[in-house]
């Protein structure tokens, strides 16, 4: 994808953040894939003063050491980076050209909570916040989704899974 | 972020979704979704907001555990920019 190409997304994710209307007329443009085989369920059954809860997010989030998420493939990038937040918050940092990501750069929280639900854990509002989380950057089209679906996303889980946690929040970008 | 969320409960863990596009989530169908119809780049408010953000983390809390209908999307009914946070 060309430096061009890259600024017009930028700029058009900028204006779409200042008119959120814009915003969504532009995602209007872009049909998401109805999943037609079923929802999955599964039911909670711990209280979440004793869950642990873990964060993942599309909002681009990876470490300054690890490998931005692809920004020149059309159709995105569907791999996914580990988060440790056991590191300092400001060894993450955001890679994403879809969306204008001035606020989250300002301040994690606003697209990855994690000071937010760390207060919680200590407040015994919940058992405790999952040392690790997941980043994915959103926007992947084409056949990335279904490498999303059947690879990297079932890692991720697994790895969740093995790590015992109780129940994931997940949010956008 | 829906097709991530999929895959984790179908994995066994119960999840919850923070949405801004509610035209995604019902084509996508997570099992559960808090909507808040803000700007991308925000689902959890503005920089600095501690009190904005920790609303909606407890909101999005609070439907884990109280939808009882695998899809439901829940419109959480905060305005952008329009409200008071304690």
């Amino acid at each position: 994808m060309s430096l061009f190409s890259r600024m017009k997304h930028r700029g058009l994710a900028a204006l779409a953040t200042t008119f959120p209307s814009l915003g969504e007329r532009l995602a209007a443009g872009y049909r998401a894939e109805r999943q037609d085989d079923g929802v999955p369920w599964v039911p909670v059954n711990k209280p979440l003063s004793r869950s642990t809860v873990a964060l993942v997010t599309t909002a681009g989030v990876h470490h300054r050491d690890q490998q931005p998420y692809d920004m020149h493939d059309h159709d995105g990038d569907p791999s996914f980076r580990e988060l440790d937040f056991a590191r300092p918050l400001d060894s993450l940092m955001i890679t994403h050209d879809y969306y204008d990501h001035a606020d989250a750069d300002r301040d994690l929280n606003v697209v990855l909570p994690i000071e937010r639900l760390r207060e919680l854990a200590a407040a015994g509002e919940i058992g405790a916040a999952a040392r690790l989380g997941y980043g994915f950057m959103g926007h992947i089209t084409g056949p990335h989704l279904e490498t999303l679906k059947s690879r990297t996303a079932p890692a991720v889980a697994a790895r969740l899974k093995k790590a015992r946690v109780d129940a994931v929040l997940l949010a956008p970008g | 972020m829906g097709l991530v969320q999929r895959e984790i409960e179908r994995a066994g863990i119960p999840t919850i979704g923070v949405s801004i596009v509610r035209s995604y989530s019902e084509q996508v169908r997570p099992p559960r979704t808090v909507f808040l119809r803000w700007p991308y780049g925000h689902p959890f408010g503005e920089p600095g907001n501690a009190a904005q953000q920790r609303t909606v983390v407890r909101e999005a809390l609070k439907a884990l555990v109280g939808i009882a209908e695998p899809g439901a999307i829940v419109d959480l009914p905060y305005r952008w920019r329009r409200e008071q946070y304690h």
